[in-house]
């Protein structure tokens, strides 16, 4: 176990350094961006002199490679570098901002969850009834409109129709979880129909197995055949899923946060993109990459315990 | 008994008298000439009363909300704008920066929605006849926030830094009559100018002098433009951040600034100079670049005004009940403008095909629904009181085709636009509208859409792109702020000697009528150089609830909130 461990934070170290490789070229030479730092930070009019003496001050005549490890090194002992756009720190402001998502991706994952799993299970449990079929087209059509659509359905009704819920979640003056709703609500009526349709079609494979057909000739109490049973082996493949959501509520929900004004990470990852904040887009682009990985090993971690098939090695 | 000369501050107002008794000047003309002579607005307003003629109602303009009510003290105002980072006043490139800034630091003079320019921190000024020099009394008694008087000291720091190339300050432009060429260039091979010696005296602790090269006569409108608020006399040696030092003598001191979030901004406890002020706070709010999302806030009571509305949510704004929406016909424009230094463009014969392609009354009917008036590509607009209108300027295909032949490119040619949308998605579609037209003519036209913050890294050395421009009360303000041969917004790297001869001529003449004349010939050389293209001036749009009062559009969308309040 230790030695998977250890082999999986190797793999995982090993891809963030190529992934800030590839950040660096693409952001900090002028190999694709053709854009000059010195002027974004100080404005187009000051004079050439001046810009010159900020790219010697911030080491940017010093030979690339040189930079990359200079950069490198002060990401790894926690120097992030300054926002442009910010004009603060980027430690200032990208921790703030991945906690907001991660309150988002609480309370998504809290509702999300559960629900998407119960249906799917009633659905898998007798595939083809009626209920498996409203459970079925019900997620079919919510997975199907795109959150910018489900935003402004759901704005039209609750903001302007209703009046019942605030229509920016910015949170202007501290924590309110009414602001809170609009977002999970298009979240989760996105994300749901997609993980309880992954864990209907595992509970019907999973129901249709040999294992599960003799413990019901032997006379298991059906609740005893599902609950014991069929669960754990129909949750392998929802598990995989539920994982990549993380991913996916982190950068995914650019959309949603956008919209709804929301000071999330997906929503800074957008700021930084636009304004051309290389240091915050570096940060932000290497917590993204982070958190993938992260997620896969922790996923990797899940399935030999729901699956003792599948071995470490 | 009839006044003399001697009774006004300006030798030239008794001819402005007999020019409004005569009909020879509009009201509206009489008082933006005589308030930026150092008359003041009062005394102007009593005078054009006096005289027969238009209707008072004139001197406010359409889009000037009158207060009712008895103002109410207390309660906040919240505001939905864009916070940016707010560091040094003169380097302000966006006026959301200003808007928060201006209710700490002020300026010498305010110019109100009605395009009235009046005293501000500069109790009166005095210009000489041939307003080459320009004396402002200070206000006495004003305090800064950090318990010092403002004085002379102040303001002479103040014009010396904006004409420091250093400062990088694009009031460089707006003040070129005090600069004068040092012979040197920078590395970019830009002509280095410096404040010409003496063009700032201090002659005693509340009077201030400003010399300049050629006579100017909108130096006090020019003193509201929004790089121009007044920072304290030690605002670079206690660092140069407003954010982190944010002494002033507004009203109001800064809370918390967060970019991206919010602005909180709180009523001083000392007496403010300026009387009364309502509001205990104002938030500015930020609720990102998405326009809907800025209504949402107004329709579920988060924000009660907007910066602005976007065209593209007028019609869910109106929907709204207890909303108002409020309209500014402005000289807000966006000119599709060409550098003449960068090929094609350096072709005028190519950039005479490409203006006569325009047909810029489809595109203020398609891009902007109308909203606003034909512009005739010289940057002037009729609101403007020097405005002349020159005979109409319509598409022609045929002429068109025959110049780009004549340039070399009877096959066609090629082009590239860059668009940042930066003040809204109708740029894009003013492009989209042009594209259109200029196929008619064989141009084949690539619009290129950017982020707004890629746009401004690239938009005064693209060959060609689209650049919004704000609403300046005179047409020479903007004329001088982007045309004029080497300042620091030109983005055409237009440099015509005549132009430049022709637009201080014409900003040195006082009276109306002999200015509007000047301005033909300034207006045709743009015209005739065809470095622009620009179809249209905007209307603009803000929306507040009914609980707002004293809520004034102003057609700049700056913001002064100090007397406006909340209804309980």
């Amino acid at each position: 176990m230790l030695i998977f461990i250890v082999k999986r934070l190797g793999f995982m170290a090993l891809t963030m350094v190529i992934v800030s490789m590839v950040l660096f070229i693409l952001l900090e030479t002028n190999l694709f961006y053709k854009g000059d730092v010195a002027t974004r930070v100080l404005g187009a009019y000051v004079s050439a002199e001046q810009r010159e003496m900020w790219r010697e001050q911030h080491g940017y005549n010093e030979p690339t490679y040189k930079r990359y490890f200079l950069w490198l090194g002060n990401f790894a002992t926690g120097d992030l570098g300054n926002s442009l756009r910010f004009k603060a720190p980027v430690n200032d402001v990208l921790w703030g901002r991945l906690w907001n998502t991660a309150i988002l991706g609480f309370w998504v994952f809290a509702i999300m969850i559960p629900v998407s799993l119960v249906l799917g299970i009633l659905a898998g449990m007798r595939e083809g009834s009626k209920l498996d079929r409203t459970i079925s087209v019900t997620s079919i059509i919510t997975t199907s409109v795109p959150e910018f659509a489900s935003c402004v359905i759901f704005a039209s009704i609750f903001v302007f129709g209703l009046k019942l819920l605030p229509g920016t979640s910015g949170m202007a003056d501290g924590f309110d979880f009414r602001q809170l709703i609009l977002p999970v609500l298009v979240l989760v009526t996105y994300d749901f129909g997609y993980v309880a349709r992954m864990t209907r079609a595992s509970m019907a494979e999973v129901m249709t197995t040999q294992y599960i057909r003799t413990a019901v000739l032997k006379g298991l109490p059906y609740k005893q055949v599902i609950m014991k049973h069929a669960l754990r082996n129909a949750l392998i493949a929802p598990f995989t899923v539920i994982m990549l959501q993380i991913n996916w509520l982190l950068s995914g929900v650019i959309v949603v946060e956008f919209f709804f004004a929301y000071k999330g990470f997906g929503a800074l990852l957008l700021e930084a993109s636009l304004n051309q904040d290389i240091a915050l887009l570096e940060a932000c682009a290497m917590v993204a990459v982070f958190v993938a990985v992260g997620t896969q090993m922790i996923a990797d971690i899940g399935y030999t315990y729901l699956n003792p098939r599948i071995r470490f090695s | 008994m009839a006044k003399s000369y001697k009774d006004y501050p300006h030798p030239a107002i008794p001819k402005l008298i007999d020019d409004l008794e005569n009909r020879k000047i509009s009201r509206r003309e009489f008082l933006r000439t005589t308030t930026l002579l150092g008359l003041s607005a009062g005394a102007a307003y009593t005078l054009a009363a006096c005289s027969k003629g238009e209707e008072m109602a004139e001197k406010a303009g359409d889009m000037v909300e009158t207060a009712t009510g008895t103002p109410v003290k207390g309660g906040t105002l919240r505001v939905a704008m864009q916070v940016q980072e707010m560091t040094d006043p003169a380097a302000f490139s966006w006026v959301e920066m200003s808007n928060t800034a201006r209710h700490m630091v002020e300026h010498l003079a305010i110019t109100g929605p009605d395009n009235v320019t009046r005293p501000y921190l500069a109790e009166r000024w005095q210009a000489n006849d041939d307003l080459t020099e320009w004396t402002f009394h200070l206000r006495k008694g004003v305090k800064w926030s950090n318990g010092l008087d403002f004085n002379a000291e102040d303001v002479a720091f103040n014009f010396t830094r904006w004409l420091d190339p250093k400062t990088g300050s694009s009031n460089q432009g707006l003040f070129s009559a005090m600069l004068s060429d040092t012979g040197e260039k920078d590395k970019d091979g830009k002509p280095i100018k410096r404040m010409t010696e003496g063009a700032v005296q201090i002659v005693d602790d509340l009077t201030v002098k400003i010399r300049l090269n050629s006579p100017v006569l909108s130096i006090p409108e020019n003193l509201y433009n929004y790089p121009t608020a007044i920072v304290h006399r030690n605002f670079e040696k206690e660092g140069g951040n407003l954010t982190q030092n944010p002494v002033g003598t507004g009203p109001y001191t800064l809370a918390e600034h967060k970019v991206g979030e919010k602005s909180v901004l709180k009523r001083r406890e000392e007496p403010y100079w300026g009387g009364e002020v309502y509001l205990d706070q104002i938030r500015y709010i930020d609720v990102g670049e998405d326009a809907a999302a800025a209504v949402a806030a107004l329709a579920s009571a988060q924000v009660d005004a907007l910066y602005k509305l976007d065209l593209t949510t007028l019609e869910a704004a109106e929907a709204i009940s207890g909303v108002k929406i409020s309209k500014a016909d402005t000289a807000q424009t966006g000119v599709v403008r060409m550098k003449i230094t960068e090929k094609p463009f350096d072709n005028l014969k190519l950039r005479q095909a490409v203006v006569k392609c325009c047909d810029a009354r489809r595109t203020l009917e398609v891009a902007h629904r109308g909203l606003g008036s034909v512009g005739q590509h010289h940057h002037v607009s009729e609101i403007h009181p020097e405005y002349f209108k020159l005979p109409d300027f319509n598409q022609d295909i045929e002429a068109a085709k025959k110049l780009l032949a004549e340039a070399g490119y009877a096959n066609g040619i090629d082009l590239k636009c860059n668009v940042g949308n930066t003040s809204g998605t109708w740029e894009q579609d003013v492009l989209a509208v042009l594209k259109e037209d200029m196929a008619k003519a064989g141009i084949n036209l690539q619009i290129n859409p950017m982020p707004s913050a890629q746009y401004w890294d690239t938009w005064n050395t693209a060959p060609f792109s689209l650049t919004a421009w704000t609403h300046r009360p005179l047409g020479t303000m903007v004329l001088s702020l982007a045309y004029r041969t080497g300042v620091p917004w030109n983005e055409t790297s237009y440099a015509n000697p005549e132009f430049d001869r022709l637009l201080t001529n014409a900003e040195s003449k006082l009276d109306v009528s002999e200015r509007r004349a000047a301005m033909e010939a300034v207006e045709k050389t743009l015209q005739d150089d065809a470095i622009i293209v620009q179809p249209l001036f905007r209307a603009v749009f803000t929306a507040y609830t009914d609980k707002v009062k004293g809520y004034q559009t102003h057609p700049t969308l700056y913001h002064q909130f100090d007397k406006v309040w909340i209804d309980a």
